[in-house]
């Protein structure tokens, strides 16, 4: 017989939104009207997240979902982005991340003060409670204090900061020009520090998606542990596509129930998985 | 029953392992179960395990180890916290092959997991299995397993506590170490644990490398062009190698689609060091965890990967060849009080098979029978030992092997193709291949030899190519 022949393409070329579409990752780009955002309002966007292998025919996947949604405060000098990201993984196993936190009505929408808790949902559907934690965090004149399990660790973070969450605010509140933008460090997730973060505009582009093509107007964030972030926004600010590398998030309303239907699928194909070992 | 109290019996290894003062204490008729108490009252046991493996991590990308592409405020902290050594190998620099000797201490071809996504042979227990079995501590997982599949909730021997996502490891490392931080934070103090965290990047390198097949020929992040690290000085290759070696070259992604410019090569060394940071990171959250906790002191870290990065040197990326960027990984032990601390051990020859029988020697255990490995425990301690004259590494499907001396490396196809010899004390980036070199002849024979002699005691699993020509050769 023969041998089955590999057909796998590389991609080859950096994840783009008109690449995005290519490779099936959304069917078309969400189309709004200027009345339907403001990027200072009370607003919530799902973004689906998607992985690519670096194959045009395989191994390209939905894995997760972030939700944000922002709530103006009655002061003009801050404001609360509540947060939702879940991450499904193999066999069903499902870890929540969800944040309420305050930020200050700046260039980098940085975080002041928050709450966190991370949880993991197991294959059968149970929390797993010895995976449970939660944080607080306080940001006062550059020192970070973070209470987890009543201890308190303090750290000195710099003075221009943001999180990888707040920057999905900041972005669609940014001028499309190519004016400096200071250097600043990212606490990703809350905790993790990546310094040295460099946030600026680049350009409009036209991105043929599908039978249309869309004008969209990217920021490039480019620093210390990640690979650049490529931020795509259509002309009215708002924030539809997040590449980085091999990953995207991609603004979809129904991103929510697309992984939910993933994880009952994973488990399922695990319960099976699990029955043929027993036979 | 408690698995820790069962009666051990005193075998012939670890009588000869007693010291002379010991021996005299047999001697004056004190039985093998009280020596093996006092042996044990020497030997302090670490309370905790803390295995942390990454995947595809070049040797040198630590900023404490000399690295100045990277800031890596964790790996330093682990690095300076205890020994690293700079001659150690991954015993098959491929994903699973690597990750069966680490947690078997057998060779690959005797695990059965000669190329990836191969289970470890049945009757060869894991770390996992033959801690649960012989002690009390309990085994937990995160993270990438790969023996065979990659992420999975079933890992004989331990209790996964996050599986992860094949191809991603931004969210599969951020998830990692999410559980493994909360493991920490919620777990009894008054139980003991083996905990493996097990990453995914740099791995994602490959990923990348996928995404960035063609050269655009421009940067696309003009920002960077004077931030881009210059080539390694091997750039360069040997026009000469043996054809399985030019094969690989020309099949990944440099080559592919014509060839990458410089600044292109320069890019994906940016690219990869990002990588570094991100995992460093990481690892940053659990070690942050295991201090407080409190439990840092009671805790045994060790830190390696399953093979290195072909980081442009010889024109190389990805892994499984036998150069030095690929073969090479980080092996770091740390537990303050026992280990010396900011040690650089540039002198033992060590590799992924001692990692089970250290462990076992450090929780008082014997090892499975027909380790390869050894503990390496003693250079640990800062005993004088003369430690191994060299060690081997396959490759490629049991196609390879290579044997590492003190001063020179070895490198034979089973397809009779060239060899390479290389003088590692005066040609370090392996560039002059003294195979042909009649000066060499004696140093040649004497590697074949030695080579034919490791190939003699193994016991090959049933599934593993190639083992024919091996003994056509030996």
């Amino acid at each position: 017989m023969a041998k089955k022949k590999n057909t796998r393409t590389v991609i080859g070329t950096p994840l783009t939104p008109a690449l995005l579409k290519k490779l099936h990752a959304f069917d078309e780009l969400p189309r709004f009207k200027q009345s339907d955002f403001d990027p200072q309002g009370n607003w919530g966007i799902t973004y689906r997240i998607w992985t690519c292998h670096g194959y045009r025919e395989t191994g390209n996947q939905n894995v997760g979902f972030l939700r944000i949604e922002r709530s103006s405060d009655s002061s003009n000098e801050t404001f609360t982005l509540d947060v939702e990201q879940q991450v499904v993984e193999a066999d069903g196993i499902l870890n929540i991340v969800e944040a309420h936190i305050k930020c200050l009505n700046n260039q980098l929408a940085s975080p002041v003060q928050w709450e966190l808790t991370s949880g993991f949902i197991n294959t059968n559907n149970n929390t797993a409670a010895s995976l449970l934690t939660r944080e607080k965090g306080v940001i006062e004149e550059n020192v970070m204090r973070v209470e987890r399990d009543g201890r308190i660790v303090k750290r000195k973070v710099a003075e221009h900061l943001s999180c990888d969450w707040c920057l999905f605010e900041a972005v669609p509140r940014l001028e499309f020009d190519k004016k400096d933008l200071p250097t600043f460090d990212m606490l990703e997730g809350l905790s993790l520090l990546r310094q040295d973060q460099h946030l600026s505009y680049r350009d409009v582009y036209a991105q043929k998606v599908g039978a249309k093509t869309a004008n969209l107007c990217k920021f490039d964030q480019l620093g210390r542990g990640i690979l650049p972030y490529e931020y795509w926004l259509d002309t009215k600010h708002r924030l539809l596509v997040v590449t980085s590398m091999n990953k995207a998030y991609i603004s979809d309303v129904y991103a929510r129930q697309t992984i939910k239907q993933k994880t009952e699928q994973l488990r399922k194909s695990y319960e099976r998985m699990k029955d043929a070992r027993r036979k | 029953m408690n698995k820790q109290t069962k009666p051990k019996s005193i075998n012939r290894r670890e009588f000869i392992k007693l010291s002379g003062s010991s021996v005299a204490v047999l001697a004056g008729g004190i039985s093998a179960k009280d020596a093996f108490g006092l042996l044990q009252k020497r030997k302090p046991k670490p309370k905790n395990i803390l295995l942390i493996i990454t995947d595809q991590q070049h040797i040198d990308t630590i900023a404490a180890g000399g690295c100045r592409h990277v800031r890596t405020p964790a790996l330093d902290w682990l690095k300076r916290r205890g020994i690293s050594f700079t001659q150690s190998y991954s015993s098959n620099p491929l994903c699973s092959p690597a990750r069966s000797s680490i947690f078997t201490g057998r060779t690959s071809s005797e695990a059965g997991v000669h190329v990836n996504g191969r289970p470890i042979r049945r009757d060869i227990p894991n770390l996992g299995q033959w801690l649960y079995q012989e002690t009390d501590y309990e085994t937990v997982y995160a993270g990438k397993w790969h023996l065979p599949r990659s992420f999975t909730k079933n890992i004989p021997g331990f209790r996964v506590i996050n599986t992860g996502i094949g191809g991603l490891g931004y969210l599969c490392d951020t998830v990692t170490s999410r559980a493994c931080e909360a493991f920490l934070r919620n777990h009894s103090k008054s139980r003991s644990f083996l905990m493996v965290a097990s990453f995914l990047q740099p791995h994602d390198i490959c990923e990348w490398l996928r995404l960035n097949t063609n050269d655009p020929g421009q940067l696309r992040y003009e920002e960077l062009a004077d931030k881009l690290p210059e080539l390694p000085e091997n750039f360069q290759f040997d026009r000469n190698e043996p054809q399985a070696i030019k094969n690989t070259r020309q099949a990944r992604e440099p080559f592919i689609n014509g060839y990458w410019g410089k600044q292109h090569w320069r890019y994906y060394l940016w690219s990869y060091y990002r990588h570094i940071e991100f995992v460093d990171a990481e690892i940053g959250r659990i070690l942050q965890a295991l201090e407080n906790s409190g439990q840092a002191k009671d805790t045994l870290i060790v830190f390696t990967s399953d093979h290195g990065e072909g980081l442009a040197h010889h024109q190389m990326v990805r892994k499984n060849t036998l150069y030095d960027e690929s073969a090479k990984v980080s092996l770091i032990f740390s537990w303050p009080g026992h280990i010396p601390e900011d040690i650089t051990d540039r002198s033992h020859l060590v590799c992924g098979l001692d990692v089970m029988p250290t462990l076992c020697d450090y929780v008082g255990i014997n090892t499975p029978k027909m380790m390869r490995g050894r503990s390496i425990r003693p250079i640990l301690e800062g005993k004088r030992v003369t430690g191994r004259d060299f060690v081997v590494t396959e490759v490629g499907a049991n196609k390879a092997r290579m044997v590492r001396t003190k001063q020179y490396k070895y490198t034979t196809y089973n397809d009779k193709s060239i060899e390479q010899l290389f003088d590692m004390k005066t040609d370090s980036g392996e560039t002059k291949n003294l195979a042909t070199s009649s000066r060499h002849a004696s140093t040649l024979a004497e590697h074949k030899k030695l080579l034919g002699k490791w190939e003699t005691q193994l016991e090959l699993a049933p599934n593993v190519p190639n083992t024919d020509a091996w003994w056509y050769k030996a």
